[in-house]
């Protein structure tokens, strides 16, 4: 045994990595895969990782014990390895409490492995548990952001893709738009809609804009709000404006709330809608003559 | 009490005879525009013939329910109102704005009839029906 002086987590790390990684993987794999059966685990990639890991760790602990208020440098080895590990993870679908696991799961072994190594007596013992309790708290800190950034980033990208493929404007027919509005409408995605249409309508020098709300589930005051923004901007383009899909509760919540849409004609469907579209560009559909 | 909706092709007839509650009127509200969505309905034909008395409660109330049927795509027109009734909304200053008003049923459905024809619907499906 070492001079209690001298007793260093590195020199444990060194010893034992193989039996701390083999207990480290076998712990963190058997929870994920009890939890995550249909995900596949590289387990390749998470040992090598874990073992690199260990790596940093020893070379941390293997002279001074780190200072007081110890950070992982932004871009160092240890944090661009954890930080790599929780994004991967976070794609996959893994929950954040099965991430932050992994390093619970060897501060314990890391632990426990330091009160069975350590010489009778050994008076760096505590300052030494106390480093490293700290030491792996700011990592998990780290995975923790890191993870929560990467599910924001995904949550920020699928928004953006649903805006994308909720407000599409069709061109019907020669100087015919229409908007299907789908789903809920706030103040972000009635501008884009009022900016796609209004793009539309110089586009294709549109005289009768459709405007379906079919696919609204709610017609309140703010949404009312919004689609008036949008039937008076393309008004000023010199479009007419047509809206279908109101259903009966809808028509009675607007003229409650003292929204009539005065000035757009209202159809009840959007054939119906589709008809009148048509008639105020001087068309209509008649039947194929045999 | 229910007030009957009476079908007509595609138009929907209905006649407020008595006075109705608060209640009621919402009721008929109700009824009124899930019968337009029902059968589609290009038209609505409201008869006050048989009230002598129209409340400013009850002018708003045709007036909304007026409003919420063009929501929903139909041509709305009253008929039947009295001379004095008419009177009595002139000098309340509440009159039944933007609906059109006929004198007698008659004449109601003729130019109910105008203007659904005018309509795009009817020009295009008129041909395929």
């Amino acid at each position: 045994m070492t001079e209690s002086a001298d007793f260093t987590l590195g020199q444990v790390l060194e010893i034992r990595q193989e039996e701390l990684l083999n207990a480290w993987m076998n712990s963190v794999l058997l929870t994920w895969r009890r939890k995550y059966p249909h995900t596949a685990i590289n387990e390749d990639l998470l040992r090598l990782q874990s073992r690199q890991l260990l790596d940093e760790l020893r070379k941390l602990f293997s002279g001074a014990i780190p200072p007081e208020g110890w950070e992982p440098v932004p871009g160092s080895k240890i944090a661009t390895l954890l930080y790599d590990f929780s994004v991967k993870h976070a794609k996959h679908g893994i929950k954040h409490n099965d991430t932050v696991l992994y390093i619970s799961v060897i501060k314990q072994l890391l632990i426990r492995a330091l009160l069975q190594d350590a010489p009778p007596a050994c008076r760096v013992l505590n300052t030494l548990i106390i480093s490293m309790d700290h030491v792996l708290d700011r990592l998990t800190v780290t995975l923790y952001d890191a993870y929560l950034e990467t599910r924001e980033r995904i949550i920020a990208q699928q928004s953006l893709s649903l805006l994308e493929l909720s407000t599409p404007v069709v061109r019907l027919w020669d100087r015919v738009v229409m908007v299907p509005l789908i789903g809920v409408i706030d103040t972000q995605r009635a501008r884009q809609i009022t900016e796609r249409l209004l793009e539309a309508i110089a586009k294709y020098e549109a005289t009768v804009a459709i405007l379906d709300v079919t696919g609204v589930p709610v017609l309140d005051t703010s949404v009312a709000g919004h689609i008036m923004k949008t039937i008076a901007a393309a008004q000023m383009l010199g479009a007419q404006v047509v809206m279908t899909g109101i259903n009966p509760d809808g028509a009675q919540t607007l003229v409650k709330l003292g929204v009539n849409f005065a000035e757009v004609t209202t159809r009840a469907t959007l054939r119906a809608g589709i008809a009148e579209g048509l008639l105020r560009v001087g068309k209509r559909i008649v039947p194929i003559k045999e | 009490m229910k007030i009957p909706i009476l079908r007509l092709g595609d138009i929907l007839l209905t006649s407020i005879q008595v006075d109705l509650t608060d209640a009621e009127v919402m009721q008929f509200q109700g009824d009124v525009l899930h019968a337009i969505a029902d059968i589609e309905a290009r038209g609505l034909l409201i008869d006050i013939t048989a009230m002598e008395v129209v409340d400013s409660f009850m002018a708003r109330t045709i007036n909304d329910t007026a409003n919420m049927a063009r929501l929903l795509g139909a041509e709305v027109v009253v008929c039947g109102m009295h001379p004095a009734v008419a009177l009595t909304l002139i000098e309340m200053g509440r009159g039944l704005i933007g609906v059109e008003t006929t004198f007698n049923l008659n004449e109601g459905l003729v130019r109910l009839n105008r203007r659904i024809q005018q309509r795009g619907d009817s020009i295009s499906t008129d041909q395929d029906e």
